[in-house]
Formats: structure tokens, C-alpha cells, sequence
């Protein structure tokens, strides 16, 4: 292979002209002939039974077609399985596209109507009875365990529907032999990566099979949840352009594809939905509020011995998703910190709110944050440094590959030198002495320094550690497919097996194939987005896990690799001459060195595409036609410990990108307001294949981080109702809160990976939150703050100091 | 997300719309700027079944000066309000509202005029435009009839607008110099309503003492008020900052703010006390000549 010349550039992108001039083709772009457009009718209340439903004169009125309620849901579909985001339930509870008894949560879907246009569809809506008996709503989980509390599964006995635990190493010893333990309580709230397009599908039931497009970002999902609540296995999931996931659109999307489905099955004709803004925020699935109770047993200079974490999610109405927040926290179960000892336990509790989902590192923010907050409360109750203790702890950097003691194995690593890097980036020594200066003020600066990591690439078996007792194995390890092909015209066209969000997936696959193939990036083309019956796709085909990188990379190199192979076979075979004596350069095939005629010395692309696939006379004995490679790849190193041995370890996921964050504050002490005045970040991203793409990539998970902990969020009220609506009300950050990211790389390649690759997508998202609660405790140090819960709005950081004075 | 289904109407005079309006009645709504309307609309809040949009009639557009007062139509754009040299001059209270209302494209569109005939408790200009001498003309069938803002707005998002009547102006006494003043508008993120805001316009005397002083409060109670106490304490005065504490306390405690997603009723009751302090400051020194860009808090 030729040397690199476009992986590790940032070449031009090639997806985004076409996004930023609005020539992007997503779900709602496309018009089918006869396509009806639904809408849903949705719970006005947080807990409530449903009674009597009248449809009548919604069905009646002119330009309604088709009218789904409860019992037609009952009547014709199947409830889905509980799936492995809900491993562990112990009572197997059905759960249907729509709510069919109970209404669980405010926005649950109830009902559908189709009709000619989305405004008819709307109006109909209006006429629709339905008699809700309202039960009493329970939205915190310390009132959801309590035995009196409201049951929202009656069949659980309890709204404590799951509890488990891991345990690595000797706690108790561990404990037993430590100078002193320090707890902690600790608080994530809920949020969402509110992607910009909110769930969309079109269904259309044809003789032959149901085509659904949707933009879902594990068609999978789609795939099977259709044939399994309708019993149609002849299924097409093609996916468009998506305007943004995040976790958002892996699992709940699945409700809407049945009922739009169901809708297209009934009335014979094909069926868009499209969700609006407020019904993603009450029902399109938010993160985990989580708490926890830490302890952690250290040694007087600071060294962790062991840990216990309680942690307890708030899972929401719906069991579907009961556990995926905490099997999520194996994946950095130990951040960066080379502890041997801890214990995690959890527990679930149902509330009536909207269900759980994945988002931008489900339970990994949380994880991180236990570990950041807790360095700088050890380093405080010691009376130590808090990169100190950190240092103290790090995993060194003569200690890769590491394994942690739950099994994952970082490929790479120098902790210690992220952390010096983002030290002297961000001045710290100069940020202490303005700081000093700003404490006769009412701006008081704070700053804080943390590290964490970003794992990539799904391994499901990981839930067998927690789960020792499923009987079936979750998909093992990853497969993902890629299709590249020089064509008859001497271009390159490539087929990828997964979607794409908008990472910039067709712009880096192409990079590959370019320095793999030897001819530029403008020649390659992608064949078009996601469709499973065109598709080279297996279980890592999902715009989620960090996938790509680890995935779909290894399929667009092993399939440019094949080609390149074919390629240069039939060239040697053209030319006369061995394989080795070949070089390609910008799409020619040549000798090296040269024998002096060019026609003997060289061929062409387009010339081997028209013999390839136009010229039998001209081909080798034996090869086959055509100039086209399919390429699944699985990891080539997903073990050992792709299945948990007998201590519970397993490989979580497998690669493991790191980065140190630094962040600089202004805290207004009158109002509260937090400002960001700076924020560094020293990332490891391994090999770079395009690095403008993996700064995009850190720009808005660091923002959205950010965002986080300063006070985006849901907010509901005592009786299950949303009070965040919209944008507006939501909070999220706009680009004048938004600080500079400033982003150094330090790549330090994977041993593993095909190109030395780690992960690089949600990493930002990770430490952020730890990062800028770290700097407001540190600039509110005159106060003696302690802060343990986000958001860090405006009021709860005015509280804080307000409750230090009293 | 589709409004339901009403009939519209494009009037090209403030008579025509009387009639329509006669008309129609409740079931109609005029359209200004429709940045609160069109949202209401299509999240069905309200489901007018006439719409008069009221953008064609060229005489409630544009803003001028008139002897001592600004006067705007009723579809002068909060952008444009912000751009005026005039306003940026001698109102630059009415700036500072203008840059933080909402975001470019509501600024665009949305209409002072509008904005006050839906007295949102939230709103902006009819929080800073209380702290200034600013009358209202509405036509009705009887022809037109000027109030002051203080009497126009009467609760929250409710007018002493009739049924068959419209605000085709807004009048704004340019103040007499050396006066200054600034709206303070504390805000989650930009482009929110306000959590609480103030507006303060104080003119000098010679020796700094407040010889006219105008405080008024939005998002702090259903309607915007003025605080009376606080400006009697001032009046007369120079401040000092234990004077300024006490104007600040009587501040928070003439704020009758209610709890929502934005804040508690302390909360609220506690920022008003702090933006005052910081309005009366960047009013008195813009009164002392000295430039003060738009605070952001």
C-alpha cells in the first residue's frame, strides 16, 4: 500500500454541501403516490387507566382515512419481547407499540389517525374520547420505592423493578485496610441531545413486503420489531439522511415504526409520520436521572483502595429499557484509575416519565462523574492536590495494554501527559493567581481539571456479566460489512452497512479507500444511505457504541484492501509483469520501474473497469468478472474476554480514546450565573483519519456537556406533567453560552485497530459535566460549596452560596 | 403542528380591519408580527377562525420623531427599534430591550405594537416601556383615543383593547438631558423571556441627585409595574450604596413574582433587587455622558 497521503488530512467534506445548501433527503422529503400523513394522539396525564374509547367521529370526519386505538393495537399486533436493555425483569411484561390499559407517562402514544393531510390528520385528532381515570403520579424515586407508592406495573409488586450488582476485586478488604473513607451523594438529572430532526417514517405495505424508511439510527431495531409485533418478515428498512441521533433514535423509534406500519397495513396505502418538537421532548426518550452513593476507601496520600457505588436510576414508564444506564457504567467502570477493588450496585426504579433511552454515553457521563467529583473530594477531606490524587491514581503509561479489573483492555494510553498538556494549555498557574485577585469580587473564578475516557465498539455480551442467567447470548462481539467497486468508468463507489447521523461517515470512509486503492478522494463516491436490502450489514450496523470507527472502518479497509488485490491481478495480467513490480497512483496502475513504453507501463482505472466487466478475452484464467469486494469485519482482537469469564470480566467495548479537560469558570455570586471563560481539551483520539471531522466531533460533545451541567434539562412537575415543552423552555445552551473549545491532539495509536484508531464521537460529552461542576466548586472555595447534583443553573448555584451563609 | 383551519384576510387600512373585526368578532385575531400568534396557532392554544393580517396597512410601519416624542406604528419591528440612531441616542433603554428580545428573526418580525396588545408578564417591551412616558393610540369605530402604557395593559395578557379596536401607535417622550437609562433583563439562556428584568430612567441634577426617576419591573408579578416605593426613596436623592441597598430591598419587596421553570418566587424576588442596582448604575452613568454597552447578566 501506498503511503498515507488523505488519512490523517481533513479533506473537504463531502456531505456537507450538500446539508448546508439544503439539498440533504430526509424521511420527511420524500412523497410517495398515495401517501396519507398521521399524527398521534398522546396521554395528557403522567399515570392514568384508560376507559372508554370513542373514535367515531374522528373516523367520520371528510379526509380521515384510517383510525388506530387501543384495542386495534391489541387486536393486530404482538407486544415486543423484553428486549436486553431489559435483561433484567423479573415478570415478563408485554408492552405494545401504543399504551393499551394504562397510560404511563405524559406523551405515551394512545392513538393514531391517518388522513389525506397532516392539518386533517390534526383535526381529527381533537375528536377523539377518551376516558382516562387518573391514578396517582409518582416521579421520584425515593417516593417510587416507598411501599405505598402508586405501582406502575402492578405485576412488578414494586416499582423497584430491577436490583443487581457487579463486584471486581476484594472490596471489603480493600476497606478494611484504608485510612479513612470518604461518601458522597451525587446527582445527574435528565436530558437529551434533542437532535435537530425529531423521529420520522414512512411505511408502505405492498404485496410483496413492507418498505419502511425511517431515520433510525440502528435499523436493526426497526427490522425486527416490525416482523415481530405484525408477523411480517418481509421487511426493508432503508434509511435517509438523518439529522442528528445521539442515542435518540436506537430504541423507542421502534413504537412509531409499528403503529405507522400497522397504519399503512390498514389502510392499504402508505403512511408518513413525522414527529413534532414537543412530542420528541415528552416522548422520544431522555437520559437517566441518576444518584449515587459513593464511598470510596483511600489511603492518607491519597491513593483509592476501593469503591462502593449505589446507584439508582429512574428508569421512567416503561420496562423496555430498564437497565441500560447501568450496564452501560462497565464501559468505564474504572475511568482511568488503576483500582482494583469496587462494587457497583444498582437498582431501577419505574416513575411515571418518559422511558429511558440511550444518549451520547448513557451511563458513562455518570460514571465519569462519580470519579472526577470524588478526586477532588478525597483531595479535599486529605488535604491534597486534586491533580495530585488523580496522578496518584492514573493508570500508567508503561502499563498499556491495560486491563481493567472488569476486563476491558485500554489499547493505549499516557494519562499523565494529557493531564500536563491541558495544565499548561489552559495556564493554570496563571488561572490561580487571577483567581486569588477575584476573590475580593463578586465574580469569583474557579478551575478544574479532569480526565476521562471514550470506549468505542459494541460488545452486547457485556450484559452477561450482569445477567449471568440469560439464557440467550446478546450478539457477541460486532460484524459490520462494507462494499467497495471500481466501476466500469474507472470511478470508485463504496457501500457502507451502517447510516450515518451526520459524523461524516461517506468523507472519512473514502479517505481509506482512496490511500488504499491509490486514487483521490474526488473519484469515490458512496452508492447511497442505508438500505437493508442492499446494505452489507450486521449486528454493528447501528449509528451507535462508537461503532464506525472500530466496524465500519475495518470493513471499508478490508474491502479496498480485497479490490486493490483484484485490481492490481487482472493489471499484472494486462501488463505482463508480476503484482509486485505495481504501484497505483491517482487511478493508474503502473510498473516500477519503468520498462519505456507507457502502454506496457501502465494501465488505467476506467481501462481495467471496461475489461473487468466487459471483456471476457482479456480476463486471467479463473478470475472472476467484475471489479466489485464485500468485506464483513468482525475485531480482529475482540478477545480475550469477549465473553465474561468467571469473574464477571468481560471486554464492555474495545477501544478506548482518552482525553484530559480543563475548564476555567466565572461564577457571579449575586445571580448565580456560571460563565465559561475557557476550555481546553487534550484528546487521544489514536490515528486521526480526518481531523476536522474528530473536532467536530469534540466541539458538540463538549457543548453539549457543557450545556448539561449548566442547567439544560427536563423539569417535571409533582403530577407527571412535562413542564419542558420546547427549546425554549428546555434550556440547552445557546452558541453565546457556548465557550471557545480549545482541542490539542495527542494520538497515540491503537495497537489493535486496523489504522491505530480509537473512538471518536460522544467523548466530549463525557467529562464535560465532571469538568465544569469541578470549576464552580473551585471558584465558590470561599463558600466552603460542596456541589454533587447538576444542573448548575443560575438558582441552584445561587442557592448553594445562599445556604452556605445560613 | 398545523393550526387549524381559519379563514384570512389582508386588509389594506386600519377601517377595513374595524370592519372585519366588527364582523367577526371573538373569532377574530389580528396578525402583527406573529411571533407569539403563529406558535399559539399551530400548538392549537388559540384557534382563531379569521385571521386579519394587518401587515399590508403602510401607515402602522416605520418609527419617527415628533417634536419631543419617538412614535412608532404599531408594526415597527423590535430591529428596527434597535437600529434607530435616535433610540440609540436618547432611549438607549429601549436599545438595550431591542437587542435581547428573543433572537434576529423575531426581531425581525415581531412588532412592538404586538408585543404590547399581548402584554406577555414576560414580555420585554412592556416592562421597559413602563419606565418611560409612553402612551398608546388605539382606532376604534369612534376614530382614535390615546391612553398611557400604565393604564393599557390591566393583567396578564389581557389590554383595555375593545373588541373592535386596535393600537395602530406607540409614543415615547424623548427624555431631557442629563437623563439616562437601561433595561436589565436576566435571562437562563439568550433569547429566553426573562427570569426578571428591570427598567430604570432617571434624570440628574446638578449635584446627582435623581430629579426624575422611573423604575419599572417585568416577569416579576402577571403585569409589569413600577416600583413606586423604591422610586420615592430615590426622588431627590443621589444615591449613595446603603441608599441603593434600601431602593433594592424595596424593589424585591414590590416584585410579586410567581414560580415557573425560570425560577423560584425567592429566586426571582432576590435577582430583581441585584438588576436594579445594576440598571440604576448604567442609567446614571449613560445620564453622565459616559458610554455603557447593553449589560448582559
Amino acid at each position: 500500500m501506498a503511503q498515507n497521503t488523505y488519512i490523517g488530512a481533513s479533506t473537504r467534506s463531502k456531505e456537507a454541501p450538500r446539508h448546508v445548501t439544503g439539498r440533504g433527503r430526509y424521511a420527511d422529503d420524500m412523497v410517495l403516490p398515495r401517501m396519507l400523513h398521521a399524527c398521534i394522539l398522546r396521554s395528557p396525564y403522567g399515570h392514568a387507566r384508560i376507559g372508554a374509547v370513542n373514535a367515531g367521529e374522528a373516523t367520520q370526519l371528510s379526509g380521515v382515512v384510517g383510525v388506530i386505538i387501543p384495542d386495534d393495537v391489541k387486536r393486530r399486533s404482538r407486544p415486543f419481547k423484553p428486549g436486553r436493555y431489559a435483561a433484567g425483569l423479573r415478570v415478563p411484561i408485554p408492552e405494545y407499540a401504543s399504551a393499551v390499559d394504562k397510560v404511563r407517562y405524559v406523551g405515551e402514544p394512545v392513538a393514531m389517525v391517518a388522513a389525506e393531510t397532516r392539518a386533517k390528520a390534526e383535526d381529527a385528532l381533537e375528536l377523539i374520547e377518551i376516558d382516562y381515570e387518573p391514578l396517582s403520579a409518582v416521579t421520584d424515586t425515593h417516593a417510587a420505592a416507598d411501599p405505598s407508592a402508586a405501582l406502575i406495573y402492578e405485576e412488578l409488586g414494586s416499582n423497584v423493578a430491577w436490583q443487581g450488582q457487579v463486584s471486581y476485586g476484594d472490596v471489603e478488604q480493600a476497606f478494611a485496610g484504608a485510612d479513612r473513607v470518604v461518601r458522597e451523594n451525587l446527582k445527574i438529572h435528565r436530558y437529551s441531545s434533542t437532535p435537530l430532526e425529531p423521529f420520522a417514517i414512512i411505511a408502505e405495505h405492498t404485496p410483496e413486503r413492507l418498505n419502511i424508511w425511517c431515520n433510525s439510527q440502528a435499523p436493526e431495531v426497526v427490522y425486527e420489531a416490525v416482523t415481530e409485533a405484525l408477523g411480517i418478515d418481509n421487511v426493508r428498512v432503508i434509511v435517509p439522511d438523518i439529522g442528528g441521533g445521539f442515542g435518540q433514535k436506537i430504541h423507542l423509534i421502534r413504537k412509531y415504526a409499528v403503529l405507522t406500519a400497522l397504519m399503512a397495513v390498514k389502510t392499504g396505502r402508505p403512511v408518513k409520520w413525522i414527529e413534532d418538537r414537543s412530542e420528541h421532548m415528552m416522548a422520544g426518550g431522555h437520559s437517566c436521572d441518576q444518584e449515587f452513593d459513593v464511598e470510596m476507601a483511600v489511603k492518607s496520600d491519597g491513593e483509592v483502595l476501593g469503591v462502593i457505588i449505589r446507584d439508582t436510576d429512574d428508569v421512567g414508564g416503561s420496562i423496555s429499557t430498564l437497565t441500560i444506564h447501568f450496564t452501560n457504567k462497565l464501559n468505564n467502570l474504572f475511568n482511568t484509575y488503576k483500582v482494583q477493588h469496587l462494587r457497583l450496585e444498582g437498582r431501577s426504579v419505574l416513575t411515571n416519565k418518559c422511558p429511558v433511552v440511550p444518549n451520547r454515553g448513557i451511563g458513562k457521563p455518570g460514571m465519569c462523574f462519580i470519579w472526577e467529583r470524588m478526586m477532588d473530594r478525597i483531595a479535599q477531606e486529605l488535604g491534597l492536590d486534586q491533580i495530585e490524587v488523580r496522578r496518584k491514581n492514573l493508570i500508567g503509561a508503561d502499563q498499556f495494554p491495560y486491563t481493567t479489573p472488569n476486563g476491558n483492555i485500554h489499547g493505549s494510553g499516557d494519562y499523565q501527559e494529557l493531564l500536563n498538556r491541558a495544565i499548561k494549555n489552559i495556564d493554570y498557574d496563571e488561572v490561580r493567581k487571577r483567581q486569588a485577585q477575584s476573590r475580593d469580587t463578586n465574580r469569583l473564578i474557579g478551575i478544574s481539571v479532569v480526565i476521562g475516557v471514550e470506549p468505542g465498539g459494541r460488545n452486547a455480551a457485556r450484559d452477561m456479566a450482569i445477567f449471568p442467567e440469560s439464557k440467550q447470548m446478546p450478539g457477541a462481539g460486532g460484524v459490520e460489512g462494507a462494499t467497495v467497486k471500481l466501476e466500469k468508468n474507472g470511478s470508485v463507489a463504496f457501500t457502507l452497512g451502517s447510516p450515518s447521523c451526520g459524523q461524516g461517515h461517506e468523507t472519512t470512509a473514502a479517505q481509506i479507500i482512496a490511500d488504499v486503492l491509490g486514487v483521490a478522494p474526488e473519484r469515490i463516491s458512496i452508492t447511497g444511505t442505508f438500505d437493508s436490502a442492499l446494505s452489507p450489514w450486521g449486528v454493528s450496523s447501528s449509528n451507535s457504541g462508537n461503532n464506525f470507527h472500530l466496524y465500519d472502518v475495518g470493513a471499508v479497509h478490508g474491502a479496498a484492501t480485497r479490490l486493490r488485490e483484484k485490481v492490481l491481478t487482472l493489471a499484472a495480467h494486462l501488463l505482463q509483469t508480476d503484482k509486485a513490480s505495481l504501484t497505483i497512483e491517482n487511478g493508474i496502475v503502473g510498473r516500477v520501474p519503468r520498462s519505456g513504453s507507457a502502454e506496457d507501463d501502465s494501465i488505467t482505472f476506467a481501462q481495467l473497469g471496461k475489461i473487468a466487466y466487459g471483456n471476457q478475452a482479456l480476463l486471467p484464467d479463473g478470475f472472476e468478472p467484475g471489479l466489485e469486494q464485500t468485506y464483513y469485519h468482525s475485531h480482529p482482537h475482540a478477545n480475550p474476554l469477549m465473553i465474561p469469564d468467571a469473574h464477571g470480566r468481560v471486554r464492555a467495548q474495545y477501544t478506548f480514546s482518552s482525553a484530559a479537560h480543563a475548564a476555567v469558570v466565572e461564577v457571579d455570586t449575586e445571580t448565580g450565573r456560571v460563565r465559561v471563560l475557557r476550555y481546553v481539551i487534550v484528546s487521544d483520539n489514536g490515528t486521526l483519519i480526518n481531523p476536522s471531522v474528530v473536532d467536530g466531533q469534540i466541539y458538540g460533545s463538549a457543548a453539549h456537556g457543557i450545556s448539561v451541567a449548566l442547567g439544560e434539562g427536563f423539569v417535571y412537575g409533582a403530577d407527571g406533567q412535562l413542564l419542558t415543552l420546547t427549546l425554549l423552555d428546555y434550556g440547552k445552551s445557546t452558541t453565546l453560552e457556548t465557550p471557545h473549545v480549545e482541542i490539542e491532539h495527542y494520538p497515540i495509536p491503537d495497537p489493535f485497530t486496523t489504522l491505530g484508531q480509537k473512538a471518536a464521537g460522544e467523548g466530549a460529552a463525557i467529562p464535560s459535566p465532571a469538568a465544569i461542576a469541578g470549576a464552580v466548586e473551585d471558584a465558590l472555595t470561599p463558600f466552603g460549596v460542596k456541589v454533587r447534583h447538576l444542573p448548575l443553573s443560575p438558582e441552584r448555584v445561587w442557592r448553594l452560596i445562599h445556604e452556605s451563609k445560613t | 403542528m398545523y393550526p387549524a383551519a381559519f379563514e384570512y384576510f389582508a386588509p389594506g387600512t386600519v377601517d377595513e380591519v374595524l370592519e372585519l373585526l366588527a364582523r367577526h368578532g371573538e373569532d377574530a385575531k389580528i396578525l402583527a408580527g406573529g411571533q407569539s400568534l403563529i406558535p399559539m396557532m399551530k400548538l392549537r392554544i388559540a384557534s382563531p377562525r379569521f385571521l386579519i393580517d394587518v401587515n399590508r396597512i403602510a401607515s402602522l410601519t416605520g418609527l419617527r420623531q415628533e417634536g419631543d416624542r419617538l412614535v412608532m406604528g404599531a408594526l415597527c419591528r423590535h430591529a428596527e427599534v434597535g437600529r434607530s440612531g435616535l433610540v440609540r441616542l436618547r432611549l438607549p433603554l429601549m436599545a438595550d430591550a431591542a437587542s435581547q428580545t428573543a433572537d434576529v428573526q423575531v426581531r425581525n418580525r415581531g412588532t412592538v405594537g404586538g408585543s404590547l396588545a399581548h402584554a406577555d408578564p414576560a414580555g420585554d417591551w412592556p416592562a421597559a416601556l413602563l419606565a418611560l412616558d409612553t402612551t398608546v393610540t388605539i382606532a376604534g369605530r369612534d376614530g382614535l383615543r390615546t391612553v398611557p402604557l400604565s393604564e393599557f395593559i390591566v393583567d396578564a395578557y389581557t389590554t383595555q383593547l375593545g373588541p373592535i379596536e386596535m393600537v395602530t401607535e406607540i409614543s415615547v417622550q424623548l427624555p431631557k438631558a442629563p437623563s439616562g437609562g437601561a433595561y436589565v433583563k436576566f435571562e437562563k439562556r439568550a433569547g429566553d423571556f426573562a427570569v426578571a428584568s428591570v427598567g430604570v430612567q432617571v434624570e440628574l441634577a446638578e449635584g446627582g441627585q435623581c430629579r426624575s426617576i422611573a423604575i419599572s419591573l417585568g416577569a416579576l408579578g402577571a403585569m409589569p409595574t413600577r416600583a413606586r416605593a423604591a422610586e420615592a426613596l430615590l426622588l431627590g436623592r443621589a444615591a449613595s450604596p446603603e441608599l441603593l441597598t434600601e431602593a433594592g430591598q424595596l424593589v424585591q419587596a414590590e416584585a410579586q413574582p410567581f414560580a415557573d421553570t425560570r425560577g423560584s418566587v425567592e429566586y426571582k424576588r432576590h435577582l430583581a433587587g441585584i438588576i436594579f442596582r445594576r440598571a440604576f448604575a448604567a442609567a446614571v452613568d449613560r445620564a453622565l455622558g459616559r458610554e455603557v454597552e447593553t449589560l448582559h447578566v
